[in-house]
């Protein structure tokens, strides 16, 4: 199983421009973030699903199933206890549920979940390169870039390193599962300190070997990817831009809006 | 091409990473005298100033990838040195090409083996296009296959005329070369023609290299010229010695006089320690790791365990005290199965060392890290100091308690991590390449701490991708291939077996080709020399 | 503040920054499974990981923090709230190296009780400028209640940098000083503002991070409300906590630049 999500597949979603994914996604979580009712979510999330269909995402949203369902029921908890208004039916200590409450965590529990999907979209057709480059293009500093896609590139080095040092001491009698809080947090140092050691063991040698690759070069940098900018991704812009600004003109209207 | 050999500190990398300004750059210490590369004085200059002259690539391709695809991988290095894209898109495709990974350009670089790792590291080195490329132990963390074809991409630059200075542990590179240096100490002691340097053994082995076996035979038969290939031994010494005709069929131990090593006649009538039967196992992606695998381990034995990487050896290994369960099939240990015994049960009876030790020690001193197994089987503080103190003294780390680990050599860390797995009595000890990584010297010396251990009546079984280590220690011999074990047996009768091992990309150490040759079934020099001793008397 | 800058000019240091980056990431995408509230947050042992970093690499764990924060919300879903993360969690990388540089020059690994006191206190008030910062922001967007989320992020910072951080850095820490691998053997520290405003400046940040904490769970339970935020009645508590906490915000950004 990959330990992201990124689907390699050609979509219509794929495709686009890194920079107009991420301004499209920003326009759905404007869009999103206005919906503060069910019924206002609904067309919203029928449209991130169709999404979800057209870029093959599926398979992401069954793995990350328990999250959108922790999510779910999370925030419907949390905002029918802690949502302050109307009247009360129960009250225990600072928290309350009213039948106003329980309407704002319906609300804000659909809201949460788009965000997943539209998250679930963005991570399922982008890859980590291309998140890289539309940020150095909106003004983030190339080296901070590159250095991200370093990490993303270094995790899955580390969490097979460590699934590794959890064998290694469990062969040695370790046992993971004792103790209390304390006891189980120290657990942790038998593994965490290998991969630690391994890492700094690497970093001279990294930093080397990205040197002699001509990192730090005086020289103007250059680069290869080539995005280029057509109708589609116009027309990608263009849409998600009316979807934000139809769902803000509705907001505004009071539509959207609890009460 | 310049070889460059020596043991373990002689100051090899220090000399690679100098070609490249890496040190002083990136190294603490002072440097005197003048390096000119390319007709150019190296003094003054920067890493990066030289990336496009001096490629340098090293052990650890790990630490050489850096991007999430091959050919963004490649591009790096371009676009640091301001490369065109349109350049760019010519020399990538001549990068794979140059290292045989023509359509892995989407790949992810963390999805490909070692070997396609370090070739990926190289091709983009190549694509920057230095005139001097320096190789730091390029195949040192590599299988054989992965070896070869490391091997096979320096013997294609050499031919297109690259230059190239390739440090090496292995005498197999040095045998492609122009030049062989041999430094010790951080000094040159000898700069010649490869041919003669690895015909002198005493030489050789003086400065923790391994000689090649041809060049011992020589030695041991007293032939004064050179070996130049195994049919040039068997002719010479049939020359002079009076061998029986060419004997087609040595496949059995048992129909033909067998050298030191002999069947494991003793052990198979001891009980069994380990009996694993019809084991099967997926891998989470869904590719069959073992299909109905079984092996019966007994006490005492010394086992090699071969196959390529992907064969099933790690991951049947692992099944053998639990660390993995088999979705088919049962593992007992001493008659119960391992499924229903607790993990600090098992490992009273196997200790398991993995290849690297870097992945268990984490202790901040050597006693600690020896006593971590003992304190987690519950021993009182007592036994465990006894425990620590008997494991050290059989490893040889005695007197290094208070040490820091991080601190120890790579041998001796390797040694600490057996100490660390003897610390609780097993019964069988399991070895993941014990050898990987370490000088010749160190090499003998952790396996004449295994051959002690396994006299001491110590069961082993050690996964190896080394010939001679097979040959010269084990014997049992199992070997798999693609999740089934397709030779399990007295190790001389597999290593006679050459096509079945060819099959999967082992070879029988050359001493042992020339026996078979000859008619002998030897695992070694010494061997060979006593066999051919008792075949004609008198002389 | 201009070492964090600098530090992009040093390779190791960019190498050490991914580094921490991804052992951050990779110790706590295995945790996600285990989420107290999914999505946002959830109870993990990597949270010792920035602060152990920190004291080892300096700027670079700041940059390292933020960005394995990013990557872990890669593996399970980004949202708006990420930018607060990004921040939050840089502050948790920063704090902690610079605080220490002020009370001790003695290294980071507590065995006095004086030593002792020193470390809990910085790591109190890092954990808690990373917890409102983000608690701050996500009740700001009316995701999470302050006194639900700022709570759960101080527990966990607190409870994996205090329980597990000791005993991390009595190991790694004596190791990376002999390795040459500390940010201040790495990189050639130039000359820091004086000392009285440097100590000036972490007075003022462990105030506002502190004062933070308690100003934030009274503003989001309800029970203050001071004067110059604008009347509203309840609801989510984003007007009451997102304004009333802004004058602290300021507060931290004035001592983090004075630190």
């Amino acid at each position: 199983m990959p330990l992201f999500l990124y689907i390699e597949r050609r979509s219509l979603l794929h495709r686009l421009h890194p920079t107009v994914k991420v301004f499209s996604m920003a326009c759905f979580f404007v869009a999103a973030f206005v919906s503060e009712q069910p019924a206002a979510s609904l067309p919203l999330a029928l449209g991130i699903a169709a999404l979800i269909h057209s870029a093959g995402a599926w398979p992401n949203v069954r793995r990350l199933r328990i999250i959108f369902m922790l999510v779910f029921v999370m925030t419907f908890a949390v905002w029918t206890l802690f949502y302050r208004g109307g009247e009360p039916w129960v009250r225990f200590g600072p928290a309350a549920i009213s039948p106003t409450s329980m309407r704002f965590a319906l609300g804000m529990a659909f809201k949460l979940v788009t965000f997943l999907g539209v998250g679930v979209v963005f991570l399922s057709t982008t890859k980590i390169e291309e998140f890289a480059y539309a940020l150095t293009r909106v003004g983030m500093p190339y080296k901070l870039g590159f250095t991200m896609t370093l990490a993303f590139r270094l995790v899955p080095v580390f969490i097979d390193a460590a699934a590794t040092v959890v064998q290694a001491q469990r062969c040695r009698g370790f046992d993971f599962d004792q103790g209390n809080l304390l006891q189980r947090m120290r657990r942790y140092v038998p593994v965490i300190v290998p991969v630690f050691m391994g890492a700094l063991r690497r970093a001279d040698g990294m930093a080397m070997a990205l040197e002699a690759r001509g990192f730090q070069s005086p020289k103007p940098r250059t680069t290869f990817e080539r995005y280029e900018f057509t109708w589609r991704d116009a027309a990608v812009m263009a849409s998600s831009l009316s979807v934000a600004a139809l769902y803000l003109w509705l907001w505004q209207a009071g539509w959207t809006r609890v009460g | 091409m310049v070889v460059v050999m020596g043991a373990t500190g002689a100051g090899k990398s220090t000399l690679a990473k100098c070609l490249n300004r890496t040190v002083p750059a990136f190294q603490a210490g002072e440097l005197t005298g003048e390096i000119e590369i390319l007709g150019e004085v190296m003094l003054g200059q920067g890493v990066a100033d030289l990336a496009g002259k001096v490629g340098l690539v090293s052990q650890d391709f790990e630490a050489q990838l850096f991007a999430t695809n091959v050919v963004q991988e490649i591009a790096f290095g371009m676009e640091q040195l301001g490369v065109t894209s349109d350049d760019m898109r010519r020399r990538i495709p001549a990068a794979l090409a140059a290292v045989g990974l023509e359509g892995f350009d989407g790949r992810d670089p963390s999805t490909l083996s070692g070997g396609e790792k370090q070739r990926l590291a190289i091709a983009a080195t190549v694509a920057l296009r230095p005139q001097l490329l320096v190789f730091d132990e390029p195949t040192t963390d590599l299988d054989p296959l992965g070896k070869l074809e490391i091997f096979a991409v320096l013997a294609a630059m050499r031919r297109q005329g690259d230059t190239l200075v390739v440090i090496e542990h292995e005498t197999a590179a040095a045998e492609l070369a122009d030049r062989l240096i041999i430094l010790s100490d951080g000094r040159v002691v000898a700069d010649d023609e490869p041919a003669r340097l690895l015909a002198d053994v005493e030489f050789l082995e003086k400065y923790g290299v391994r000689p090649p076996d041809l060049s011992r035979v020589a030695r041991r038969f007293e032939l004064s010229a050179p070996l130049t290939s195994i049919e040039d031994a068997e002719a010479r010494l049939r020359a002079r010695y009076a061998f029986p005709a060419r004997a087609e069929k040595v496949a059995s131990s048992a129909a033909i006089s067998t050298g030191s090593l002999g069947v494991p006649g003793a052990q198979a009538k001891s009980e069994p320690l380990i009996e694993a039967a019809g084991l099967d196992f997926y891998y989470d992606s869904g590719q069959q790791a073992l299909r109905g695998v079984s092996l019966t381990i007994r006490a005492g034995e010394f086992i090699a365990l071969i196959g390529q990487n992907g064969s099933g050896k790690t991951t049947l290994a692992k099944h053998l005290n639990g660390l993995l369960r088999p979705l088919a099939g049962q593992v007992r240990l001493a008659g119960e199965d391992v499924r229903e015994l607790p993990l600090n049960r098992v490992a009273h009876d196997i200790g398991y060392v993995f290849q690297n030790p870097d992945h268990q020690i984490f202790a901040a001193t050597v006693l600690d890290e020896v006593a971590f197994g003992p304190r987690n089987l519950g021993f009182v503080s007592g036994e465990v100091a006894q425990r620590v103190a008997e494991a050290l003294d059989a490893v040889g780390l005695v007197g290094l308690e208070g040490e820091d680990p991080f601190l120890l050599s790579k041998g001796h860390r390797q040694r600490l991590a057996v100490a660390s797995l003897l610390a609780q009595r097993p019964q069988l000890l399991i070895l993941d390449e014990p050898t990987t990584g370490l000088d010749y010297f160190e090499q003998r010396r952790m396996m004449d701490l295994i051959a002690r251990l396994h006299a001491q009546g110590m069961a082993i079984l050690m996964i190896t991708h080394s010939p001679w280590v097979v040959a010269e220690y084990a014997e049992r011999g199992v070997l798999m291939r693609e999740g089934r074990v397709l030779f399990d047996g007295p190790l001389l009768d597999l290593l006679l077996q050459e096509d079945l091992l060819a099959s999967a990309h082992f070879r029988s150490p050359e001493v042992t080709r020339l026996g078979k040759r000859l008619g002998l079934a030897v695992g070694c020099v010494d061997d060979l020399a006593a066999e051919v001793a008792k075949l004609i008397p008198g002389k | 503040m201009r070492d964090l800058i600098d530090m992009w000019r040093n390779t190791r240091m960019v190498v050490l920054t991914a580094m921490s980056a991804s052992l951050y990431a990779a110790i706590l995408i295995p945790f996600k499974v285990l989420p107290i509230i999914p999505g946002v947050t959830e109870l993990r042992p990597a949270n010792a990981v920035p602060v152990v970093c920190s004291f080892l690499f300096g700027p670079a764990a700041a940059w390292g923090a933020a960005i394995g924060n990013i990557i872990g919300d890669f593996f399970g879903g980004i949202g708006p709230g990420d930018m607060f993360g990004f921040v939050g969690n840089f502050l948790y990388g920063f704090i902690p190296y610079r605080a220490w540089e002020l009370l001790s020059d003695e290294d980071p690994v507590p065995r006095s009780a004086g030593a002792w006191i020193k470390f809990v206190f910085v790591v109190s008030i890092a954990s808690s400028a990373c917890a409102m910062t983000i608690g701050w922001g996500l009740n700001l967007l009316g995701f999470i209640p302050f006194r639900v989320l700022g709570n759960i992020v101080l527990f966990n910072n607190v409870a994996a940098s205090l329980l597990l951080g000791p005993f991390l850095l009595s190991v790694i820490y004596p190791r990376a000083k002999r390795g040459r691998l500390l940010y201040r053997d790495v990189m050639p520290q130039r000359q820091r503002g004086r000392r009285t405003s440097r100590r000036a400046g972490l007075l003022v940040v462990a105030v506002a991070a502190i004062g933070g904490i308690v100003v934030g769970n009274l503003l989001s339970s309800g029970s203050w409300h001071p004067p110059f935020v604008p009347p509203s009645e309840g609801g989510t508590g984003a007007a009451a906590v997102g304004f009333g906490l802004l004058p602290v915000m300021v507060l931290l950004a004035l001592g983090i630049v004075l630190i």
